[in-house]
């Protein structure tokens, strides 16, 4: 063997920088 | 057995005290509808996780690891994507002006209630039929569990369900499903392990899935296309449903949207996850399964340790009823809100809306278990339109809902043609179009193209319609 989970990770972590960003530019 | 019906016993005990409580706290319709516009991250975000997890999520994933492999488990990852194209992308104009159901959005966007009408009865037909098969799995659980009839099951779930939802309205709907979801989380959380314990830990279980079938880690089962395709039909049909959308004007502002929904993505993929695993570990303890639907309950009962069965059952049941309990809310919103409500009883007292809608509540919850009891739950018919009713929320509200409010010129008889054809398109493609490609994209497609097209040859929108959306000044963002 089953990339998913890194995956995953990489996309909650991406997530929480797009909302540090997006609640910072205000 | 007697275990059994004690644990369910405090369980509906559980949620009727909710649904009790509940009643208390609503004092208006958007108390009833939307609890208020009020929700915080936590309950705001449980609420969605609790809504996407559904009988399929446990239910159907056995069969398919055992057909496909793991690489069907890379799905899962629509749901980070889509969820935050539902709070980066359409929630802050989508929530400027709030309403209590999505036909309410239509009517205020698309300025006819011909046009929320149409929305209304689309949303009623598909989910009635889609509550049907989830009370139907209901049946199975408690006939594997308590050893009843199915029929008495589908009773039982169903009068639970009716109960405290028409009692307690979105309010008693988002605490439940709070409940729920820490059933269902355990669930996975507890499952995993030990399905994976009793094949001797994770490694050897994946070498035991490799000899079970050869293509478990490979792509040959289902190819990254293939993947995509499937991928990109459930993030439509996840993004427009109006059991999501309605979430979002139930949260109290974009601020507690952008968290409830990472705490959403985070739970709804990782019980995901975990039940793959489960899943994975089933398929090497029974190579050779039974299909469909009954997989799960039969591995649940016989295949797993007595305790892992139990809690497995459990979170199949959160799953079914957290799910049940919100369609009931949109589908009983649709009937009572946007059909009676706005077009026969406009004027009515609020003593008298409050009795119409939980009356509304109450019909839409009785009427599959009647259809099903009549015979009529069991055909081709349904099992064809429970598969197709993400695509059929997909193909009409997608294009309607974000290019409504991202686009000017869509019209009314855009928005209206885009409905209709999306819905036609779907169809049609499910009945004489290529199994390679899920009816979604056609019926997508479709109902995109007549949004554009009718849109531009029809007058343009009033001014008053556009003004909520991309007026200068929006009423509730933050």
């Amino acid at each position: 063997p089953f990339g998913l989970f890194l995956i995953f990770g990489l996309l909650v972590g991406a997530y929480l920088v797009w909302m540090y960003w997006v609640e910072r530019r205000r | 057995m007697t275990v059994h019906l004690i644990v369910f016993g405090a369980y509906f005990t559980v949620l009727f005290a909710i649904g009790w409580m509940s009643l208390r706290s609503t004092h208006s319709e958007s108390d009833y509808w939307i609890a208020g516009g009020k929700l915080g991250w936590l309950v705001g975000g449980a609420t969605l996780a609790a809504t996407h997890c559904s009988a399929g999520t446990f239910v159907g994933t056995v069969g398919v690891m055992h057909s496909v492999g793991w690489s069907f488990g890379w799905l899962v990852l629509f749901i980070p994507v889509s969820y935050w194209f539902l709070a980066a992308v359409l929630a802050p104009r989508f929530t400027r002006q709030r309403e209590m159901t999505l036909p309410a959005f239509i009517e205020t966007r698309y300025y006819g209630k011909g046009v929320r009408g149409l929305a209304a009865v689309i949303i009623l037909i598909a989910t009635v039929v889609y509550i049907q098969a989830q009370i139907l799995a209901g049946g199975l659980i408690a006939n594997v569990i308590l050893g009843i009839p199915m029929t008495w099951g589908m009773i039982g779930f169903t009068v639970v369900l009716i109960v405290y939802t028409m009692v307690g309205g979105m309010i008693a709907v988002v605490y439940t499903d709070l409940v729920q979801l820490v059933v269902m989380t355990l669930g996975a959380i507890l499952g995993a392990p030990l399905a994976l314990s009793a094949l001797g830990g994770l490694g050897e279980t994946l070498r035991y899935a490799e000899v079970v079938n050869p293509l478990t880690f490979t792509w040959e089962a289902m190819p990254p296309t293939l993947l995509f395709t499937i991928a990109l039909a459930f993030a439509l049909g996840t993004v427009a449903t109006p059991e999501k959308l309605v979430r979002l004007y139930a949260m109290k502002d974009m601020r507690t949207i952008r968290r409830g929904v990472l705490l959403a993505i985070v739970f709804a993929t990782a019980i995901n996850l975990l039940v793959f695993i489960v899943a994975l570990a089933a398929s090497v303890l029974f190579p050779v399964l039974p299909t469909g639907d009954l997989a799960m309950p039969l591995v649940a009962r016989s295949a797993l340790p007595p305790i892992l069965g139990s809690i497995l059952l459990a979170a199949i049941t959160a799953a079914m009823m957290s799910t049940v309990d919100s369609l009931l809310i949109v589908a009983g919103s649709a009937l009572s809100h946007d059909i009676y409500g706005s077009l026969f009883a406009a004027h009515a007292s609020p003593g008298r809306r409050n009795l119409i809608n939980r009356a509304g509540v109450a019909l839409v919850g009785s009427a599959p278990l009647v259809l099903l009891l009549s015979g009529i739950g069991e055909g081709e018919l349904v099992q064809f339109i429970v598969l197709l009713f993400t695509a059929l929320m997909g193909a009409s509200f997608f294009a309607p809902v974000v290019l409504g409010v991202f686009w000017r010129r869509a019209t009314r008889e855009g928005a209206t043609a885009a409905m209709l054809g999306g819905v036609t398109a779907t169809f049609l493609w499910k009945l004489f179009g290529s199994e390679a490609i899920d009816p979604v994209l056609p019926g997508f497609l479709c109902s995109t193209a007549l949004l554009f097209g009718v849109s531009l040859a029809t007058p343009p929108p009033p001014a008053a319609a556009l003004e909520p959306y991309f007026g200068s000044s929006p009423s509730s963002e933050s």
